[in-house]
């Protein structure tokens, strides 16, 4: 079971906006852990700590099977990812040059599977919508899954 | 104090059909609501209507979910209804989750946490969902009283308009504060009879207006929750009263029997036996008021529509024609949980629609089976209500209904009905000379004279044909067993108008 073009493509462009958006400040945690905290929060309003807790730790098993790096990270109690580092360098500008920054695998793997959990449960129109308030600046456009209804 | 000095309470649509009606003509703006219910009940759906209803970005919906449902599994399941606008989130619907809180914390944390968001959010309508859940830790009841009424104060002076949804049972309406503090209580039910499952909601209390008293059967499909009101949606509403038209059955004898015709706006009933024509007679009834311009509607039970026209077009009496011209509506009435309620939005739908001034429902026995066993038990009272709205409204009913028969008795009907009809017509069969041959006559005319004749007739090529004179050589017809008598033919009698005794 692997994760679909589309939904590691959204992935892509999450962690690439974050990366950019990372850039300009102080360095600071990977683009990976940005968009899962970012996520964390936006999804932890409606669904609870718990929801968000168990759909992480879901994401986080179907994400190792792909990418056994991601051994060592697991979701803690309140859904924050911890363990992620030592797989991932946070962005630093000075080595980061504009455009040359690529997510690690597990952490692009990892918020695929996020992602795809959420096209599963909420469809592609409500997923985009709430993306949409986390990162309103970031052109997210429509996947083309069919797991949606669309409205 | 005058009329116009009093406040003026705005309504808003629940976005549920039929909800309106029944709550008074909508829910009162910065009202305080309850809707409680079993589990399965609808609840959610029916608070999920009223916010995709009424939010919009500049005063948005709060939904608070806490314990129970998941909030991802809830609007999984819920974003199936066609209701739903995923377009609406989060700007104008923002769910919010207060589990942690209410794990964690008192119910004071809870009231501050609503509170918070509520004055961020400027909502125009505020959802706890479940609130049973959110009280149910162990406290005092000078806690929990404090702390619904402190929230009731706060959400209506922040002019938010709010639902608390409960599962609560019946017997807990006593010394439960929730019920004393709200302004409407909606109950929604329910309950398996036998193969089926009945829905009723019941608005217990609505402050400050008219809301219809009893349970209404409601429905949950892909459109959400759907009420029938016990009163049809008619309160008030006499559009059409019947004028003092008589509608033909395109019979002349029959008129001339009826004299002069069914009174309109009348419900009459055609009762008898397999085989006698009674639905032949309902179909010619029909088609005459499509000849003169009066759209009607055929409620059928006990043959599919393609059916009933075929048979009609037997007779040579089209109704394929009138059906593409909007003049006449064949309604195929089956599902076999039906509630009387849910036929007679579907007749007054279609009542609507091509402004039908006759119906037909045939037969009586088919829309009883049609029932879910829990209405069956109700079928008269349910009759007395459609057909005194029906015919409020304009509309002349014309009935049909099986009966036994009986070569001992002569029963107008197996539903002890008779009493809501004004006008019955009675066929069956009699054996005269070694023939089964038919009679026909009119039992009953409210407000009106009649013939008494009884006549006898046949079903030809072209309808019912009535048949010469009233049969006098006979005693004892409507035993169906006549004896043969040998008096002479009498004289005409004038009082026998408008009978039409000597005619053929």
């Amino acid at each position: 079971m692997t994760a679909s073009p589309e939904m590691r493509d959204l992935a892509q462009r999450l962690l690439t906006y974050e990366a950019d958006a990372g850039k300009t400040s102080e360095p600071m945690e990977s683009a990976t852990l940005r968009v899962y905290e970012k996520l964390r929060q936006g999804l932890g309003e409606f669904a609870g700590v718990a929801g968000f807790q168990s759909l992480a730790s879901r994401a986080l098993a179907l994400a190792r099977l792909e990418a056994p790096s991601l051994g060592a990270a697991r979701v803690t109690a309140d859904g924050s990812l911890q363990g992620l580092g030592a797989i991932e360098h946070p962005i630093d500008i000075d080595k980061d040059r504009a455009g040359a920054y690529r997510a690690g695998e597990g952490g692009m793997i990892l918020i695929t599977r996020l992602l795809g959990l959420l096209l599963i449960f909420l469809g592609e129109a409500l997923t985009l919508s709430l993306l949409r308030v986390s990162w309103p600046g970031a052109a997210l456009g429509d996947s083309n899954s069919e797991n949606g209804r669309k409205a | 104090m005058s009329a116009q000095d009093r406040v003026t309470i705005n309504r808003l649509s629940t976005g549920v059909p039929g909800l309106d009606e029944i709550v008074g003509g909508g829910l009162p703006e910065f009202s305080f609501n309850i809707i409680a219910g079993a589990p399965g009940s609808g609840k959610t759906t029916l608070a999920h209507q009223f916010v995709f209803a009424n939010a919009t970005p500049e005063r948005p919906a709060l939904y608070f979910t806490v314990l129970g449902e998941s909030a991802i599994k809830m609007l999984r399941y819920q974003q199936q209804y066609t209701f739903f606008d995923p377009a609406k989130l989060p700007a104008s619907i923002r769910f919010v989750n207060l589990s942690q809180v209410v794990l964690e914390k008192d119910l004071g944390a809870v009231l501050d946490e609503i509170t918070k968001e509520v004055e961020r959010a400027n909502p125009a309508v505020v959802v706890v969902d479940s609130f049973r859940t959110m009280v149910r830790k162990p406290q005092s009841d000078m806690d929990l009283q404090s702390f619904i009424q402190r929230l009731a104060l706060f959400l209506a002076s922040w002019q938010a308009t709010t639902f608390l949804i409960g599962e609560y049972a019946e017997d807990e309406l006593r010394d439960n504060p929730i019920f004393t503090v709200a302004d409407g209580l909606f109950w929604l039910r329910q309950a398996a009879e036998r193969n089926s499952v009945v829905r009723k909601l019941q608005i217990i209390k609505m402050r400050g207006q008219d809301s219809v008293p009893g349970l209404h059967t409601f429905r949950i499909t892909d459109a959400g929750l759907q009420a029938f009101s016990r009163t049809f949606g008619l309160i008030g509403h006499l559009k059409n009263p019947p004028g003092h038209k008589r509608l033909s059955f395109g019979i002349a004898e029959l008129d001339k029997m009826l004299g002069g015709g069914v009174r309109e706006g009348d419900s009459v009933l055609v009762a008898g036996s397999s085989g006698t024509g009674k639905s032949v007679l309902a179909t010619q009834f029909i088609a005459e008021g499509i000849r003169h311009g009066e759209p009607g509607i055929v409620a059928v039970f006990e043959e599919r529509p393609q059916a009933y026209a075929e048979r009609a077009n037997s007779l040579g009496l089209d109704l394929e024609t009138p059906q593409k011209d909007g003049k006449l509506a064949v309604l195929y009435l089956r599902p076999l949980d039906l509630s009387v309620d849910e036929t007679m939005h579907s007749i007054l739908d279609a009542v609507q629609k091509i402004g039908a001034k006759r119906l037909v429902i045939d037969s009586l026995a088919g829309f009883e089976m049609a029932l879910s066993p829990g209405f069956r038990a109700d079928f008269r009272e349910s009759l007395y209500r459609m057909i005194f709205a029906l015919t409020g409204i304009g509309v002349t009913i014309l009935s049909t209904v099986e009966v036994d028969e009986s070569f001992t008795e002569f029963p107008f009907s197996t539903y002890s009905i008779s009493f809501l009809t004004d006008d019955i017509i009675r066929l069956r069969y009699v054996s005269i000379d070694g023939e089964l041959r038919k009679i026909m006559v009119v039992i009953k005319m409210r407000g009106g004279n009649h013939a008494k004749d009884i006549r006898e007739y046949e079903i030809t090529s072209t309808g019912v044909v009535i048949l010469g004179k009233r049969l006098t050589h006979y005693q004892g017809l409507i035993s169906g067993i006549p004896v043969h008598s040998d008096r002479p033919d009498p004289m005409p009698e004038p009082s026998q108008e408008p009978g039409i005794g000597n005619q053929r």
